[in-house]
């Protein structure tokens, strides 16, 4: 567990210091920002102090304003950067917690709408049916396969790396959507949380969709739908973090059992038709 | 790997820091007196660091320590559960938008090193994961649309 290892405070005591006093910074300057709402047409686009958070983190790193602004790698070094890593998952927990107290009073009204949160689980294979025709016409070949077999969070680059090696071209596809996730996830979801209701799908709908198995980017997307309809807040959250649960327990068996198949026979389906040339495998 | 009381302590002080930092984000966003807020904090640690133990003892389970968190305030937070009442008298002074500020600045940074890596990635990749997220997303919202409908919930 080398994740724990990096949290060890011994020697190490200025580059924690440096970082959680970066942190702090970032938090007043977010808050201080505060909440901004526009409206567009149905749907509201939200801008969270997370979302000004996220990108303030992200410039201040070595490899981004740290390259013009000399003083700042002194204060966030790769050494932060790697720590900063670690800590992401410990300070998700007390999110966790709240998340689970909004869903714990309200219980049996998740339990009546049992049924769909279980038939949503299989929209997540629409990541195929959208995404597969997509990477074909854009000309991947192997790669359409491992970038559009789900989201791609770390259960999907476990099933992908170990059938197919990750540095294969589904490997290679399969990182792409992961990076991607990584570094735009939130701020994506963030967006399309609030403006998502200009669809005319139901808030408790498009909350549920929100669980897409990434504590950061169902958290960025219920944070913002719920922001741009307050009244039914608290069914927001509840909604799609019992939803993010789910797909938790769900997902990696989904991605074994249904969407690879599923995928590797679109492809072999789609590819001739579309790219007009049989590959040689 | 052996869980020793050493790696436990050093969860324990992060996800002190993490609160102190919450307490000062949410009272300057939200306005929730620090002092109000500290036993819900207190609430929060205690479920946290049962999570993260749980999560060290069983490994074999591949269920995420976030999980486990949001499992335990909700088994306590259930109506018919004596704990309910404490409990969420006390967790109302966390504010949900509180605790994601720091998470997001942490991930921000975290994310630093890997900023090179997405502009070598192609165009073309990070395109189609763009659809992907729309596809997942709207895929869910559209069949919890209808079966919410069918069920008369919404």
């Amino acid at each position: 567990m080398e994740s724990n290892d990096a949290l060890e405070t011994t020697g190490r005591l200025s580059s924690h210091a440096k970082l959680y006093l970066a942190v702090l910074v970032i938090v007043i300057v977010t808050e201080l920002i505060g909440i901004h709402k526009f409206p567009v047409g149905p749907g509201t686009v939200v801008l969270l102090p997370m979302l000004f958070a996220v990108i303030i983190g992200l410039l201040i790193t070595p490899q981004v304003l740290g390259t013009v602004i000399a003083g700042l790698k002194k204060v966030i070094s790769e050494e932060e950067v790697e720590l900063a890593g670690a800590i992401v998952m410990i300070s998700l927990l007390p999110l966790g917690v709240k998340y689970g107290t909004l869903v714990g009073p309200v219980v049996e009204k998740i339990v009546k709408a049992g049924p769909a949160f279980v038939l949503q689980e299989f929209g997540n294979l629409c990541t195929i049916l959208v995404a597969l025709p997509i990477a074909l016409l854009l000309g991947l070949k192997r790669e359409a396969v491992g970038a559009s077999v789900s989201i791609c969070r770390e259960p999907t680059l476990g099933v992908i790396g170990e059938r197919y090696g990750i540095s294969s071209a589904e490997g290679t596809g399969t990182l792409g959507t992961y990076m991607t996730g990584t570094v735009l996830g939130t701020i994506f979801f963030g967006i399309l949380g609030g403006i998502s209701s200009i669809t005319g799908l139901h808030p408790y709908a498009l909350a549920m969709a929100c669980g897409i198995g990434s504590a950061s980017m169902m958290t960025a997307s219920s944070a913002s739908l719920s922001t741009a309809i307050p009244a039914m807040k608290d069914t927001i959250l509840a909604y799609a973090a019992t939803s993010n649960l789910l797909t938790g327990v769900t997902g990696i068996y989904s991605v074994i059992f249904l969407a690879l198949p599923l995928t590797n026979y679109l492809y072999r389906k789609l590819q001739p038709r579309i790219q007009g040339e049989k590959e040689v495998q | 790997m052996e869980v020793t009381g050493r790696m436990i302590l050093n969860q324990f002080k992060v996800l002190l820091l993490v609160v102190i930092i919450t307490l000062i984000g949410q009272r300057i966003g939200y306005g929730i007196s620090i002092l109000q807020a500290i036993p819900g904090m207190i609430i929060v640690i205690v479920i946290c660091m049962a999570a993260l133990i749980i999560k060290d003892f069983t490994p074999q389970l591949k269920f995420p320590s976030f999980a486990w968190a949001s499992l335990i305030a909700l088994v306590l937070t259930m109506p018919f559960v004596p704990t309910s009442k404490f409990m969420l008298g006390y967790t109302k002074y966390v504010s949900f938008l509180g605790t994601t500020t720091p998470i997001l600045a942490f991930a921000g940074i975290s994310i630093g090193t890997k900023v090179a890596r997405i502009k070598e990635l192609s165009w073309r990749l990070i395109l189609v994961a763009f659809c992907v997220f729309l596809g997942t997303f709207f895929g869910s919202a559209v069949i919890a649309h209808i079966v919410l409908k069918i069920q008369g919930i919404i």
